[in-house]
């Protein structure tokens, strides 16, 4: 009921103002899906509620913004029904206002207060996001100030505590117990009017305090299970500094932040921890005690159709985390940078390498030459591997080992208006023991040529072929993808694509065999229509898809197989 | 003769039952495919040798994880074990335990990922007094193979709440194929194995709602498979709320065998 109060309260609101006032604005966001599973054994969709007798799962988000009177004020409902979004092995349902917030400016002061989205520098010790495919929303619940020093100048605080939601509870949305604050100081200066450099500085700070109850647990859990050699000492606060700086000279701009944490327990999954009824032995994973640190830089040059961006990072022991307790995802307060390509075609962004917190080197660089309008090559390279510090005391996995190596290549070549080719090859190793926790798992070797070509007929009506053929002897074996899309603008798109498993690895277990006991060569349909209408969009699908991870900016999940249909409904207003 | 008035004859209620030590219950969820799992079951191994009698363990081979390699000797996994994941909400990962069917007002689930918490519900959940006291008597005959529970109950302070009882039987040392982060240990002793469950999964309802020194008396009996060894069994049994949630009111766990 309470959701329906605010609901109405807020269109009343926005109604008599409306009426009243025409600097009055509404606007507002859908995102609504809706899943009907069918199950499909051989393929390994089955074993969830959903296909055992749900049979639907929905989720949706219905953002309202307003702005009147100087102030803006937004509301969001969400809603899970039959939902495996959450967690891919279950069944979650409730609803709820995910989110309100309200903002007012006075002069040179800004007021938000509710869930807050907002990030210090890059994000690595404060970022608050949401990013719904993979059910992360740790908004801010608290207040935020900003404060305009000068034109140039802001400084920002903020304190509150991270949104979580408890399906077991109503209404689902609740607060971990933990308090973070911080702040920041922005900047940018430049020379005079003919100057050709400009800097924009930062520096942030973040703290976070635990709660009793939480401490209290910790507490208990080291009395009751911790080995006397495993002892550590417990903090209730940590505190995370960030100094960042933005400078542009001509053609290159030049980003580096440093992030240092200053020393907490947190879990670390490959700490070797003596059992306490068997002093003998040892287990993996215990509550560690350390400072951890975050270095990174990014460099870019663009001139004339020639750009060129090479990245490093070094992370090491920076989780940052408002509960220790809080599993996989949940909980984060910061972001660390990832340092791989963000591929979009379905081959080449089936391996993608989650962000280790606990310790990584990382290099990217990318390259760009586009000798004239038709024409243009990229190049994209990935390097990523263990600290290689000695004074670890645990496994050599993510000590020195090869986290992953990519090798990106693209051509993209335009013929008059009518024509359009990308192709090229992607050349891939991915420690799937690392990255998916299957211990003994070979380094996944991949060469995946890819080729995507655009025809269009006319003004109106166009054909896009994909084809990409992963080349592997690991995990599943090699895979053949092919997909067609023909648009009718400005309102529909019709999709066929197919991804078949042309050659699998005779040592993966979980691919079926026939009565012979060969491998089976799965095919894996998808269908689409999509039609488009002013501000609104919608999705019909028949689907097919294998298991696998999702990564959205090196932060990934499990993501299980999918047989059924999907209708989504995305508005813009 | 003078009446003499009795000044202390009045009829006084007698002082209830004292209650027993509080018994938890932790139910872990694992699968012999879980490479983190003998992580958990190892932490469960130190939190027994912690608070020795006052922790009962049940380990549930549920979900995805649980089934059984080709060269496994057996399949741990039951229907009822499936039903209790189910029952008591889908784990987001391994290892992850319920300790007393209770939501902790830190926690968003039943289900507690990870083994950071455990100790620190238990300590708070062996403080709190039981509002019913157990006790389990087994008859077990060995020619037959058959078992016989009677399990004894007597509240504390009164409840409001429908009462349900639950009897799993566990079996222990059990050595079969594991998976680790060293990788397969096809010599792996698994522990506290849920075997069956004598009542309904999610209980038998004993009563609608209990005053003091009321009394609960159930028997149950089961024959015993002869691939398990009863020397290893142990019947585990608990009163648990019926109606608003699911916590667990008592435990009590009893060799098969004397």
């Amino acid at each position: 009921m309470k959701i329906v109060y605010w609901g109405l309260l807020f269109l009343i609101i926005c109604q008599f103002s409306y009426a009243q006032n025409d600097a009055s604005r509404l606007s507002g966001s859908l995102e609504a899906n809706g899943n009907f599973f069918m199950e499909d054994s051989l393929r390994k969709a089955y074993g969830t509620p959903q296909y055992d007798h749900q049979l639907y799962g929905a989720e949706a988000w219905l953002q309202l913004n307003y702005s009147n009177w100087g102030f803006d004020v937004g509301l969001r409902f969400d809603l899970y029904n039959n939902s495996n979004l959450p967690n891919p092995q279950g069944s979650d349902s409730g609803v709820g206002i995910g989110r309100w917030y309200i903002k007012k400016s006075i002069h040179k002061l800004g007021i938000s207060a509710g869930y807050l989205y907002d990030q210090i520098g890059s994000g690595i010790i404060f970022r608050a996001y949401e990013a719904r495919s993979l059910f992360i929303d740790n908004a801010l619940y608290g207040l935020r100030l900003t404060y305009d020093l000068t034109d140039d100048w802001r400084l920002k605080v903020f304190t509150g505590q991270q949104k979580r939601v408890i399906f077991s509870e109503n209404p689902i949305f609740d607060t971990y117990p933990s308090i973070i604050n911080g702040g920041s100081i922005d900047g940018f200066f430049t020379g005079d009017e003919d100057s050709k450099w400009s800097m924009a500085p930062g520096f942030g700070v973040i703290n976070r305090t635990l709660d009793d109850e939480t401490m209290n647990g910790l507490v208990s859990n080291i009395a009751a299970t911790y080995h006397v050699n495993d002892s550590i000492g417990l903090k209730y606060n940590v505190y995370a500094f960030s100094l960042y700086n933005t400078l542009t000279f001509g053609k290159f701009s030049w980003y580096v932040e440093g992030a240092y944490k200053t020393a907490e327990q947190y879990f670390d999954p490959d700490a070797l921890k003596t059992r306490k009824d068997m002093p003998s032995e040892t287990t993996s994973g215990k509550l560690v005690f350390n400072d951890g640190s975050v270095l990174y830089t990014s460099l870019s040059y663009a001139n004339k159709g020639f750009g060129v961006t090479v990245e490093a990072k070094r992370t090491e022991r920076f989780k940052l985390k408002t509960d220790p307790n809080a599993p996989l995802n949940n909980g984060a307060i910061g972001f660390i940078p990832p340092m791989s390509r963000v591929n979009t075609y379905r081959l080449t962004a089936r391996y993608q390498p989650a962000t280790q917190e606990l310790g990584e080197w990382a290099f990217q660089g990318d390259f760009t030459y586009a000798p004239n309008r038709k024409l243009r090559f990229n190049v994209n390279v990935s390097h990523i591997r263990g600290l290689n510090n000695p004074t670890y005391d645990y496994t050599l996995l993510r000590d020195t080992a090869l986290f992953y190596n990519e090798i990106y290549t693209e051509v993209t070549y335009k013929i008059k208006r009518k024509w359009q080719f990308i192709g090229g090859v992607q050349f891939q190793q991915y420690n799937q023991d690392l990255y998916e926790v299957k211990p003994g798992a070979p380094i996944v070797e991949t060469v995946t040529p890819y080729i995507d070509v655009l025809y269009k007929f006319d003004r109106k009506k166009s054909l896009r072929i994909e084809a990409q053929f992963m080349d592997t002897q690991q995990d599943y074996g090699s895979w053949l993808f092919g997909l067609a899309a023909f648009a009718i603008a400005p309102h529909w798109t019709f999709t066929v694509s197919d991804m078949y498993n042309i050659n699998p690895n005779p040592g993966k277990i979980e691919i079926p065999e026939d009565k012979n006991g060969k491998k089976l060569k799965l095919h894996y349909p998808r269908f689409d229509i999509f039609y488009a209408f002013k501000g609104n969009r919608f999705s019909l699908s028949y689907v097919k898809q294998v298991d696998g991870i999702i990564c959205t900016g090196g932060i990934c999940r499990y993501e299980p197989a999918f047989s059924g249909i999907k209708l989504t409904v995305n508005s813009t207003f | 003769m003078p009446v003499i008035p009795c000044l202390s004859c009045d009829t006084e209620e007698p002082p209830p039952p004292i209650p027993q030590d509080r018994k938890v219950l932790i139910e872990e969820f694992t699968g012999v495919r879980c490479v983190n799992c003998p992580a958990g079951s190892a932490e469960i191994e130190s939190l027994l040798f912690n608070y020795g009698e006052q922790l009962i363990a049940i380990s549930i081979h549920a979900g995805f994880y649980a089934n059984p390699y080709p060269e496994s000797q057996y399949d741990f996994s039951t229907p009822e074990g499936d039903n209790l994941e189910n029952f008591l909400g889908i784990p987001i990962g391994y290892p992850t335990s319920v300790i007393n069917r209770k939501l902790f007002s830190t926690e968003s689930d039943l289900q507690l990922e990870g083994t950071i918490s455990w100790a620190g519900h238990i300590a708070q959940e062996v403080l709190i007094e039981p509002k019913i006291n157990i006790e389990i008597e087994n008859e077990w005959d060995s020619n037959t193979r058959k078992l016989t529970i009677n399990i004894a109950g007597e509240t504390v302070e009164p409840i409001d709440e429908k009462v349900r009882l639950t009897i799993f039987i566990i079996e222990s040392g059990i050595k079969d194929t594991q998976l680790t982060p060293s990788g397969k240990d096809n010599d792996y002793v698994h522990k506290h194995v849920l075997r069956k469950a004598i009542t309904a999964y999610n209980g038998d309802e004993v009563a609608s709602s209990l005053d003091v020194w009321d009394l609960i008396d159930e028997e149950y009996s089961y024959t015993i498979p002869s691939g398990w060894d009863a020397d290893n069994c142990v019947v585990v049994a608990f009163f648990h709320n019926g109606s608003t949630n699911k916590e667990i009111l008592q435990a009590a766990e009893k060799h098969v065998t004397p």
